[in-house]
């Protein structure tokens, strides 16, 4: 049992190593996903900044510091994204069959994918949270509350990468992972990503309670803005941790499928 | 996926021959065939068409209490933002074109292209053609779920066709752009990089709000940024506060015909490098 256990970890671990570095080889390509979302960052900061003017904005130190927990979402989803498309292209190249061809358990391969996800999504959250601190944001969450932040979205990328791994399995195509792409801003933008929830007009708001990115960043803002009125950590955490298990479970669900049908 | 020889622009190598502009009939048959990634690819139609329409919801829904600020010109936000969710359905369009091409060099297809005795611009403008007709379907979604929905159309007739042509000359921009990422990296996974090229173009804008609401750096970047034009062409359609005017029509104009210039000869390069 035991015995069993550590060889499948190890599988997992050799899994998501190769998933990290099959990735950064060509690094050129990865770097949408560490620098789109600060882009964005620096794009709604400057460009939407003059809504900090109305009534109803809540108080904070930094509108860069309010808005970063919104980038922090948003790496999250390309960081998911970005291992779905890269498990297509191992489907479309023949690697994934071999994979299924391995006396190693299934789910270890949807697990190894999502170690490779992780590991890139604690880079990018690192980094994120660095590059806007140099840029004039400030954390009164202090370290503790950046730390937080960034193991909410780390979570909740972990769940998209499950969603885009099923997505991947079921359908074998890069093209069609590439076509979703988009459908990532719309999970962004239907969630306060970078205005109060409160601001939001009316049906968006609504709208939004549906959507579980929404408490992940209220959390991630709370915690980053030390303030608890601004998003409840626990209930972020709550809906980072759901996500990625009813996510994994739909990998695992549709690698199962494949494999039966293969 | 048409990647056999019994593909539309394979059966064209022997009608080309027979038609007053062989030319004409192979990129006649580029185009068909880039037509085809519609009904034969899965789902090719979803990310050009239904994300441009939600991100429209999404962010006048979002940043809609922009429009209470003053020295904004419209009191409606969704009118303010259609144009700029065409230009994005366009340029995802575009895009897709490049996304498309780096398949076909993938899977060897467009080797067989390269050795055909055709002329190399033709390679790239099947494509763009088919991007641009591609391209209507979400911009015309837009436009009509916009209006349904309370966007106003103040340019008239000519306002529209001031967006059709914004809208359809972005798309060639990114499709050309796409194209020369696609004839370098030669790989599908370059997809990201072509489309986030799209949004920074868009974003970099005058996108969200008017030039004199926004502040810092990208208050000069916005005002050099040739995609700030192209939307103020498009925005005579439907923002009450920019009139039909030649004064907001010739600059969109010509950054589009710059872009293009300046792209179209990127890609060329790149496909003339992939030839040696």
């Amino acid at each position: 049992m035991i015995a069993g256990v550590a060889r499948e970890s190890r599988v997992v671990t050799a899994l998501g190593r190769r998933a990290l570095s099959v990735q950064f080889r060509r690094a050129q390509l990865l770097m949408p996903t560490f620098v789109l979302p600060l882009m964005l960052l620096a794009v709604i900061a400057s460009g939407t900044s003059a809504g900090r003017d109305l009534r109803d904005f809540p108080e904070v130190s930094s509108y860069l510091g309010f808005v970063v927990a919104g980038t922090l979402l948003q790496g999250a989803l390309l960081s998911g994204l970005t291992s779905g498309m890269a498990l297509a292209n191992d489907i479309e190249g023949g690697f994934f069959d071999r994979l299924l061809a391995a006396p190693v358990r299934r789910s270890s391969l949807v697990f190894g994918r999502l170690a490779g996800t992780l590991g890139l999504a604690v880079l990018q959250m690192a980094w994120f949270l660095l590059v806007a601190l140099l840029f004039g944001a400030s954390y009164p969450g202090g370290v503790l509350g950046a730390l937080g932040a960034a193991a909410l979205a780390v979570i909740t990328a972990v769940g998209i990468g499950g969603l885009a791994i099923a997505i991947a399995i079921r359908t074998g195509s890069m093209s069609l992972m590439q076509s979703i792409f988009p459908f990532v801003f719309v999970l962004l933008f239907t969630a306060p990503a970078f205005f109060p929830r409160d601001l939001l007009t009316p049906t968006l708001r609504d709208l939004s309670a549906y959507n579980p990115l929404t408490y992940v960043v209220e959390g991630a803002r709370g915690l980053l803005q030390g303030d608890a009125s601004l998003g409840d950590p626990w209930i972020g955490l709550a809906a980072a941790v759901g996500l990625a298990a009813f996510a994994t479970a739909l990998a695992v669900l549709a690698l199962r499928d494949r494999a039966r049908r293969t | 996926m048409s990647t056999s020889t019994d593909s539309p622009a394979g059966r064209s190598g022997s009608r080309s021959g027979g038609t007053n502009s062989p030319a004409g009939g192979v990129a006649w048959a580029f185009w068909l065939r880039s037509l085809n990634e519609v009904t034969r690819v899965r789902g090719a139609l979803i990310g050009t068409s239904i994300a441009p329409l939600v991100f429209l919801l999404g962010t006048s829904g979002q940043f809609g209490r922009l429009v209470g600020l003053p020295g904004f010109p419209t009191d409606s936000y969704l009118s303010w933002i259609i144009p700029l969710c065409c230009l994005q359905g366009a340029g995802f369009a575009g895009a897709a074109a490049g996304a498309n091409l780096a398949r076909d060099i993938e899977q060897g297809w467009f080797d067989r292209l390269l050795v055909a005795p055709v002329a190399r611009p033709l390679l790239v403008l099947g494509p763009v053609l088919g991007a641009i007709t591609r391209s209507m379907v979400p911009v015309t979604l837009v436009l009509i779920v916009g209006v349904l929905i309370g966007g106003e159309v103040t340019g008239g007739v000519l306002g529209i066709v001031a967006l059709y042509v914004a809208s359809a000359g972005f798309c060639t921009v990114a499709a050309m752009w796409a194209i020369a990422i696609a004839v370098h990296f030669r790989t599908q996974q370059a997809g990201p990089l072509m489309q986030m090229s799209v949004f920074l173009g868009v974003f970099l804008s005058t996108a969200y709000t008017p030039q004199p609401l926004l502040k810092g750096w990208l208050e000069d970047v916005a005002r050099v940024n040739p995609v700030s034009h192209i939307l103020e062409l498009a925005r005579q359609s439907t923002v009450s506060g920019i009139d039909l005017s030649l004064a907001h029509t010739w600059p969109g104009l010509v950054a589009l015909a710059a872009l293009v210039a300046v792209f179209g000869a990127l890609a060329m390069i790149g496909l003339r490098r992939m030839g040696r």
